[in-house]
């Protein structure tokens, strides 16, 4: 009878849904109201820098951007003088929320998608937001030549997995180059353990992979085109093609309606897929990390190929040896679209710090070195006419900030999405009185129910 | 009768074939079945029918097999073996709606190379080198990938598992093999002794997805969640188009091609055409989303198995119309924390304190739940009791256990409910199964008495009981503290309250050995303030004594007596009624 009387006592204190989601980080913004950010220094990236600016966000897009701009009514009206406002951070190489990274049975598993394993509510999401961020590109790992399919992400905590997918992002694939692909130390153990050895030891054999799967692509694709051509003529009794989910998206690539996300280290390898793509008439989209990318920058920016890689990070492993930090600068002083990304939890919190970095290292501009973190991360992930920058028609995917982005002592305050609170520090500190809360009530049910057999400890 | 019963073991001799090794038992039991008693009368019972009202005094009377009669004033026959049911409850058998009992441990798929050319039946048969997982023969696709298995093929009914879902109060099961991601179509067997042909109710039921991936890293593809995703979908494709090219083969085969046989496609298709439920294994909100997801994307019949989070998800589950096969292995408390532990995160405290509540969120959602012990038979009446106590109404407790999981599995009409003319599968409880301290004393199976027994490897009972009210003294530090301790028991589980001197508190992680070691831990209200205590102790007859331990207090002890005559939930299936032949 007690028992009952807490547990009931603890079911009516949780009782209502929006209290229990708040606790869980999801924002209580019901309907995105009309949102006017007055008097903030707007770092717009591409139309440089707006002082004593206005922002009005409604519909989830920016819909004006001003001096003076008056409130309609019922509108949320955030006073940011003394502070920042920019873009959305955009992460074009990330991990998080991936509950499954690599499927590396196979050198091509290009019939697997991110996008079937992303868990909503992995807490570094919020982490994350909480740096700034709003976009990422959750990649397969680096496993095997021709890995999976990516899904671009926008960081709307707390929603379903369908609300996050960035919607109308092109979608793309992961391919991986060089030691992670030959893989000595798992090969070593694979022998060790009497497995199989997986093809290709080596780079000349991650290129024969290569062409190999985008000549079944180009058969698949021909069996299909015929069968389709058959059936315009209007031939009967036909039954179409096996369909194939491994040369689905190879497919796609042949025709540039897939972007391919490359890893690779060396400049060789680096050649060797540029010039594989040229045969097969695509375009690498992005060549992720690429540490020795500044060797052939020229090489880089004929092919119109952007790359991502590591503000100060190298040395690793043997192939990341020949990096340097002027990478980026160089890069972009050659024309390439260049971005720092995290591939890391931890990193992607403070991807704003990597990108001030490439101020001393190469002396990029504020705008240039900004744009590594966002407009030229969205132009990688083909959203550029949606996000990366602050402009009227855009987005409403920002941060305010209470300093200079690029400056170690400035942290965000409110982070938006769609025009949306996805994260805001005076909410989070709201929030840790009520998941105190929570727990004591969690506690006190757990105990009260608690006839458990536990194991036994003497 | 005997003919018929002679034909199907010569039927099963010929579907078994002659090296089958279970063939003489199954010949002696049915040299047994000549002689056994195949009429009954539970006289003197209370009768839970699960449908219409409960009848407190009356009489389920059995023939072969069958429920012939049920009611206050129901005549027992004159052949009839009387079971005198005072002080029981007739409740109808329960039916375990998921797991793998019956089922080989080495279930297809635990590593090991493709199934492509000649598994044959050699490697399908049980017996076969332990090195082999069990795949199906002449299968194009690895094990793990196999849809056409049946789990009747596999099917051991010397089971030791039985014996502890039979504690439990289980009659009937749902089966299916237990890993790989298309593990094979299912059955719903009786549990009790005697050949497999004797024991199906249905098969195949349906088609059981695990999303598990069947070897570890190193082995073939798939080996992450992200190729488990990627080779159902193909796989699902393959069957569509083998359905296509086998039509357009079959519609005109002059002068084409003939196409290959695949087994497993074809085993897919019942499924694709929704005549064949699929279930689907998924705990976490976002397993069962994507579970939910590729239904969709096949138009699958889904059926969710686990559903730990399905609270959080009720709302689509009732919408898509998505039967829930709940587990009741509710998480567990861990073993007692050290001081120093980190507090347990948000998410693990939600999930433990959740899970109890999860049953009576989704029957009130209006999602179909029929309930699954998840494999903790020790815990599933506790667990039970304690979907109870928060919020499930009995009767969509009982309903959950029986009719849902009838009617899911197609056996409406023969399972589910103590009604003239359905198979006699019978509950018998001393108490109320919802309430702690009920035990299930004894099953009727097809008609046949199962003696309960405790499960393998805890001897034969729980000899020990400490359920009733303890007049304890506690002394600590000196001074003695008078307290009254009132236990329940539900197998070796114990839960009470301690009320005295000491304060008033709710004990936990209290536990009973057969033996008779009693250990337990409550909050105490001591001048200092409240601390916990945790007391270790034996039980002899009506007297409990041991010692008290309380961090940064001298070690006390306790010792208590039993006034009143030990409380309900006595000794545990010592079979009661008449003497009934043995069923081992």
């Amino acid at each position: 009878m007690k028992t009952t009387l807490v547990v009931a006592a603890a079911l009516a204190a949780l009782g209502a849904a929006p209290q229990a989601a708040a606790a869980q980080g999801r924002p209580a913004d019901a309907a995105a109201p009309v949102t006017l950010i007055r008097n903030a220094t707007v770092l717009t990236v591409t139309k440089g820098t707006l002082p004593n600016t206005d922002l009005l966000l409604r519909d989830g897009k920016i819909a004006q951007i001003g001096q003076n701009l008056s409130a309609p009514t019922g509108a949320r009206v955030i006073d940011a003088t003394g502070k920042y406002v920019m873009p959305g951070i955009v992460d074009p190489h990330s991990h998080t929320m991936a509950d499954a990274i690599n499927e590396g049975s196979l050198s091509v598993t290009s019939m697997v998608r991110i996008q079937d394993v992303l868990n909503p509510t992995d807490v570094s999401i919020y982490r994350q937001l909480a740096g700034g961020v709003t976009t990422i590109n959750v990649l397969h790992g680096s496993a095997n030549t021709i890995g999976g399919q990516n899904a671009t992400v926008k960081l709307k905590y707390g929603r379903d997995v369908d609300e996050m997918l960035f919607p109308g992002a092109p979608p793309g694939i992961k391919f991986a180059l060089g030691e992670n692909v030959t893989r000595k130390s798992s090969q070593e153990r694979s022998r060790v353990m009497g497995q199989p050895l997986r093809y290709p030891a080596t780079r000349m054999g991650q290129e024969e992979i290569l062409r190999d799967a985008f000549m079944r692509a180009r058969d698949y694709k021909a069996a299909w085109d015929d069968y389709r051509a058959r059936v315009a003529k209007g031939e009967k009794n036909l039954v179409a093609p096996r369909r194939d989910l491994e040369l689905e998206p190879l497919v796609e690539v042949l025709e540039g309606k897939r972007l391919v996300h490359a890893h690779s280290y060396r400049a060789d390898e680096m050649l060797m897929l540029l010039n594989l793509a040229k045969e097969f008439g695509f375009t690498v989209k992005t060549l992720q990390h690429g540490l020795e990318g500044y060797k052939i920058a020229s090489e880089i920016a004929a092919a119109g190929t952007g790359l991502s890689t590591f503000a100060d990070s190298w040395s690793y492993k043997i192939e990341a040896y020949d990096a340097i930090p002027y990478n980026v600068a160089i890069l972009m002083r050659h024309g390439v679209v260049a971005t720092i990304n995290s591939d890391s939890d931890e990193r992607a919190r403070r991807l704003n710090i990597d990108a001030a970095k490439l101020m001393r290292y190469g002396g990029l501009t504020e705008d240039e070195a900004l744009k590594t973190i966002t407009y030229n991360g969205a132009i990688q992930l083909g959203v550029q006419d949606r996000v990366g920058s602050i402009e009227v028609g855009k987005d409403a995917d920002l941060a305010i900030w209470n300093g200079h982005p690029l400056s170690v002592y400035s942290n965000v305050e409110t982070t938006f999405i769609d025009g949306e609170i996805f994260f805001d520090k005076q909410r989070d500190l709201a929030m840790r009185a009520e998941q105190a809360r929570e727990r004591a009530e969690l506690e006190r049910a757990d105990a009260a129910g608690s006839g458990r057999r536990a194991a036994i400890v003497p | 009768m005997q003919i018929r019963r002679s034909l199907t073991a010569t039927t099963a001799m010929l579907l078994v074939g002659v090296a089958a090794p279970s063939m003489a038992a199954a010949q002696l039991g049915v040299q047994q079945e000549r002689n056994a008693p195949s009429t009954y009368a539970i006289t003197n019972a209370r009768i839970v029918p699960g449908t219409g009202a409960t009848i407190e005094r009356g009489t389920v009377v059995i023939r072969d097999g069958v429920i012939t009669a049920v009611g206050a004033s129901a005549a027992v026959p004159s052949d009839a073996r009387t079971v005198d049911g005072t002080g029981l409850t007739v409740y109808p058998g329960f039916i375990e709606a998921f797991g793998s009992l019956g089922m080989p441990s080495r279930s297809n798929g635990n590593g090991g190379r493709g199934g492509r050319p000649g598994g044959g039946p050699q490697a399908f048969f049980r017996g076969q080198q332990q090195e082999q997982p069990d795949g199906a023969p002449n299968s194009l696709h690895p094990p793990g990938q196999q849809p056409e298995i049946l789990a009747v093929d596999l099917l051991d009914p010397a089971d030791d598992a039985f014996t502890a879902a039979q504690a439990a109060g289980f009659t009937a099961a749902l089966t299916a093999p237990a890993s790989g991601i298309f593990v094979g179509q299912s059955a719903v067997i009786s549990l009790r002794d005697g050949a497999v042909q004797e024991l199906v109710l249905r098969s195949p039921v349906a088609m059981h997805i695990g999303f598990t991936t069947s070897r570890g890293f190193g082995g073939g593809f798939p080996n992450s969640l992200l190729g488990v995703f990627a080779a159902l979908r193909q796989m699902l494709l393959d069957a569509q188009h083998y359905a296509a090219v086998q039509a357009a083969y079959t519609a005109n085969p002059r002068g084409r091609a003939r196409p290959e046989l695949d087994p497993s496609l074809a085993a897919l298709q019942p499924a694709l055409a929704r005549q064949m439920p699929v279930v689907m294994t998924a705990n976490s909100e976002r397993e069962i989303a994507r579970a939910l997801d590729l239904a969709k994307e096949f138009n699958l019949r889904a059926v969710i198995a686990g559903g730990q989070e399905a609270y959080k998800i009720a709302d689509r589950l009732k919408a898509e119309n998505v039967p829930v096969l709940l587990s009741m292995d509710f998480p567990e408390r861990p073993a007692r924390r050290g001081p120093d532990a980190e507090p347990e995160p948000l998410r693990v405290l939600r999930e433990r304190v959740e899970a109890p509540r999860t049953p009576a969120r989704l029957v009130d959602a209006g999602v179909q739940v029929a309930l699954q012990s998840g494999g903790g038979y020790d815990d599933f009446l506790a667990n039970l009791q304690r979907a109870v106590e928060n919020g499930l109404s009995r009767q969509a407790a009982l309903r959950a256990l029986t009719v849902a999981p009838a009617e899911l599995f197609g056996l409406g009409d023969r399972l589910g409910t103590v009604e003239a003319g359905k198979i006699a599968n019978l509950t018998l409880v001393r108490g109320d199964v919802f309430e702690p301290g009920a035990t299930v004393t004894q099953l009727f199976v097809d008609g046949r008495p199962v003696t309960v027994r405790a499960a393998a490897g805890r001897g034969e009972g729980t000899t020990a009981t400490a359920a009733g009210t303890w007049t304890v003294t506690v002394t600590l530090e000196g001074s003695d503290h008078p307290v009254t301790l009132g236990l329940q028991q539900s197998g070796e589980t114990l839960r009470g309250t301690l009320q005295g001197t000491l304060g008033t508190a709710q004990i936990s992680n209290g536990s009973l050995t057969p033996e008779g070691e009693l250990r337990f831990t409550s909050t105490v209200t001591l001048p200092a303030g409240s601390e916990e205590a945790t007391f270790v102790g034996t039980l002899t007859g009506n007297t409990i004594r041991g010692t008290v331990t309380i961090v940064g207090h001298d070690p006390g002890t306790f010792v208590g007596t039993r006034p009143e005559a030990r409380g309900p939930g006595g000794a545990r299936g010592q079979g009661r009624g008449a003497g009934r032949p043995p069923q081992r």
